[in-house]
């Protein structure tokens, strides 16, 4: 059940250029918290910023929540802004996780820009819950937006670099590198970025015949599946105008249920 | 609520809206609240005075292409379209739910001319899916062949506004409350109309028109390009209005438009709501309801007010 809770700040500091880790003691959150979900932050007590700001977690641990962030807005600028000791408002944990699904030998995490923020706490969660190690196809624009690359590495995956420019990895997209490695059949990807890069990659899936997990953001009011303001639509039927909620049936989604084109 | 500030005897909370007895005077603004549901993973949704549901069509609705909203200052723009289960699917699927919990449901409909509105009242009433109906004539975010304008609503037409309103009280015993667009040169004329259709009230207001263009694109916002404006930046606005239906009509109000807390929701009381409902800041903060009944509570116990309904209109000049 989410709750809301005042949490501490830990530690919020820049980890590349706009980008942030905020890590926070929030013990009730943490301990009901799996990878894919995602909470809602309260940035101040004013009223503008009106509404809180949906973060998915980063790493998830006992007593604490960490959170991989990157200022877009004024909402986020506010965030970055936070000081250690500061207690902060967070409602969570919300939507519904990644499903591990044993039945594959091979995950691949494909992810781009700030889109890698879930994927540490899943590449935890499919070591410690599948006893798998993932691979990880890191993209960014160039080679200083890359993140969590160390992390993955401690955590024993293989990490595959790619950025726009070509300063670090292949010069290429995530997508791209994902249809080199050809994967086979029994791999199952998850990916998270910039909507054009997951579309890419669920038509690479598609290609290859490959299951794909996409995890979505949108702007949210609620974050409960209420306000029906995060919908996406689907192909299930488009005619009648079919959507689903980002926040409350998602965040992550069997790509191939997502009208990319309408998105 | 500290021990030295309340009255030896519990302040009365109690309504009576327009025929709908309520245990204190607050709900939640349509929409914001969806069916009860979710919120109930935070707190006891009986405890409000009334639940008031998202807008129920006869058929089900998908709503807007996204995106649907937009974060203003102090506020937000929405355009989600009426999405909703359909009338059958809440009576089914929604309905139990709140009925299981005690819940005193305040039904708000919206249909497409005044029959549906009546089917939707009768049907409401027949299958005991509400308590009271609200009958939304100013949702700005719809674009039906009789609003082929776009932002004209029935609620902008005072002669629709009564004729709605009768086909409405005709179909139902319910108290019938309508709930009415600020987007109107004279709110009084509006509020007439209904009170004269035979509602029993009136909720006052729905959102305030408006818009965002994205500079950079040069694109609207919103997929629907225009919305509805809610939340804190339109409060001082909702309680003008209020105030002056107050002054034209007999029956009573329930006040809503950008209520955070109790002091905001007194505003509204003294303007002259009977009932007040709480917004847009229920998706900031789940239990803000439960913090202006509270509130208000308190409020009553500090002014030695022994009921809250002694406060309507209340305004000192």
């Amino acid at each position: 059940m989410p709750r809301i809770e005042d949490c501490e700040v830990h530690l919020n500091q820049e980890v590349a250029e706009d980008h942030y880790r905020m890590v926070v003691h929030a013990p009730g959150i943490a301990g009901e918290a799996r990878a894919g979900q995602f909470c809602m932050i309260e940035v101040q007590e004013g009223l503008y910023p009106f509404l809180r700001r949906p973060m998915s977690f980063e790493r998830i641990y006992p007593d604490s929540l960490s959170i991989l962030y990157k200022v877009e807005g004024k909402g986020t600028r506010m965030m970055s802004r936070f000081s250690p000791g500061q207690t902060i408002s967070i409602q969570g944990p919300l939507g519904k996780p990644f499903p591990l699904d044993p039945h594959h030998d091979r995950h691949i995490l494909v992810a781009g820009g700030i889109g890698v923020a879930p994927f540490p706490a899943l590449a935890e969660a499919i070591i410690g819950t599948l006893g798998r190690t993932p691979e990880v196809i890191l993209a960014a624009r160039s080679e200083n937006h890359l993140l969590c690359e160390d992390e993955f590495h401690e955590m024993g995956c293989t990490v595959h670099l790619a950025t726009d420019d070509g300063s670090a990895g292949d010069k290429a997209f995530a997508s791209e590198v994902l249809r080199r490695l050809n994967p086979g059949p029994g791999a199952m990807v998850y990916c998270c970025g910039p909507m054009v890069m997951m579309k890419a990659t669920q038509r690479v899936c598609s290609d290859l015949g490959l299951p794909c997990l996409a995890s979505l953001e949108a702007e949210m009011a609620c974050g409960d599946g209420v306000c029906l303001g995060c919908v996406v639509p689907t192909v299930t039927d488009r005619e009648a105008g079919s959507s689903v909620r980002v926040c409350h049936d998602g965040p992550v989604f069997d790509a191939g249920l997502i009208d990319w084109d309408g998105v | 609520m500290t021990e030295d500030t309340r009255t030896s005897k519990q302040p009365t909370l109690q309504i009576n809206l327009g025929g709908l007895v309520m245990k204190n005077p607050v709900t939640v603004g349509s929409g914001t609240f969806a069916y009860g549901e979710e919120y109930h993973q935070y707190f006891d949704v009986s405890r409000l005075g009334a639940v008031t549901v998202k807008s129920l069509s006869l058929e089900p609705r998908p709503g807007n292409k996204p995106p649907r909203l937009v974060e203003t200052p102090a506020g937000m723009l929405n355009a989600i379209g009426l999405q909703n289960v359909g009338l059958d699917a809440y009576l089914r699927e929604k309905m139990p739910f709140l009925r299981a919990h005690g819940c005193t449901i305040i039904g708000n409909i919206y249909g497409h001319n005044p029959e549906e509105y009546a089917e939707l009242a009768r049907r409401l009433e027949a299958e005991g899916g509400a308590d009271a109906i609200e009958a939304n004539l100013s949702c700005p975010n719809v674009h039906d062949a009789k609003n082929a304008r776009g932002c004209q609503l029935v609620a902008q037409d005072p002669a629709l506004v009564r004729r709605y309103t009768e086909t409405i009280r005709n179909a139902t015993g319910l108290p019938l409350f309508v709930k009415l667009s600020p987007n109107v040169i004279d709110i009084a004329e509006s509020a007439l109309a209904a009170e004269a259709g035979g509602a029993n009230a009136v909720s006052l207001v729905n959102t305030l028109t408006g818009m965002g263009i994205d500079p950079e694109t040069r694109r609207p916002m919103l997929s629907n390009i225009v919305g509805g404006l809610s939340g804190p930046a339109i409060r001082p606005v909702a309680v003008k209005l209020v105030w002056d239906a107050a002054r034209a009509i007999q029956i009573p109000i329930i006040g809503m438009g950008g209520i955070c807390n109790a002091s905001d929701a007194m505003q509204f009381i003294l303007a002259g709501a009977t009932a007040v409902a709480v917004g847009s800041y229920t998706f900031r903060q789940p239990d803000a309801a439960i913090r202006v009944i509270d509130g208000l509570e308190d409020y009553c116990a500090r002014h030695h007010v022994e009921r809250i309904t002694q406060l309507v209109g209340g305004m000192q000049l």
